[in-house]
């Protein structure tokens, strides 16, 4: 089955669109790009619970999401200061 | 108008103090990240509910909607939606899990 892969700098495209100051580490889970484990660190998820922070970075990868570029998504989020 | 799926989520929701939408059943979980959401929950001991959505493309888009959440599985604890594992992992980390349980189970 031939699928459509994301590379780890499109990802990390989209979540910046979203908010310009976020890094993000970008980790192949299975070796198909299509399970990723993500970690992105921004400001502005100050304030925010768990919940909310996820549904951020959902949304700025709503598009591969959907077009199934991405399957599946491990995050893990957090302020620059560490929390 | 009510609508009869979300009467259905939300009459499942209130049935069972844990309960995983996810893809696959119990004995057969079809996804890597529902099978990882039951090893999360039996390590804890309580009984949880497992309802299969991959059947079910309308109510997948409702619980979507309802909760703004793209992804499943969607895990729900005495009446409250938890997302998955990436928001419950950090919780149990953070002691917060196991009370929270107790709770639900009236222990």
């Amino acid at each position: 089955m031939l699928r459509t892969m994301i590379s780890p700098d499109a990802v990390t495209q989209y979540i910046q669109q979203a908010m310009p100051d976020a890094k993000v580490w970008v980790t192949d889970k299975t070796g198909t790009m299509d399970h990723l484990s993500v970690k992105v660190v921004s400001s502005a998820f100050a304030g925010k619970n768990p919940l909310d922070r996820h549904r951020m970075v959902y949304q700025a990868l709503d598009a591969p999401m959907k077009d199934g570029r991405i399957h599946a998504l491990e995050l893990t989020i957090e302020t620059p200061d560490g929390q | 108008m009510a609508d009869p799926i979300e009467d259905e989520i939300k009459r499942e929701v209130s049935a069972h103090k844990i309960l995983i939408y996810g893809k696959g059943t119990k004995t057969m979980p079809m996804c890597g990240f529902t099978r990882e959401t039951m090893q999360f929950f039996d390590k804890y001991g309580y009984p949880y509910e497992v309802v299969d959505v991959l059947p079910n493309p309308a109510k997948r888009e409702t619980l979507n909607k309802l909760y703004n959440w793209p992804t499943l599985p969607k895990v729900f604890i005495d009446g409250q939606f938890y997302g998955d594992t990436d928001i419950l992992e950090p919780m149990a980390k953070k002691g917060e899990l196991e009370p929270l349980l107790k709770k639900a189970f009236g222990k």
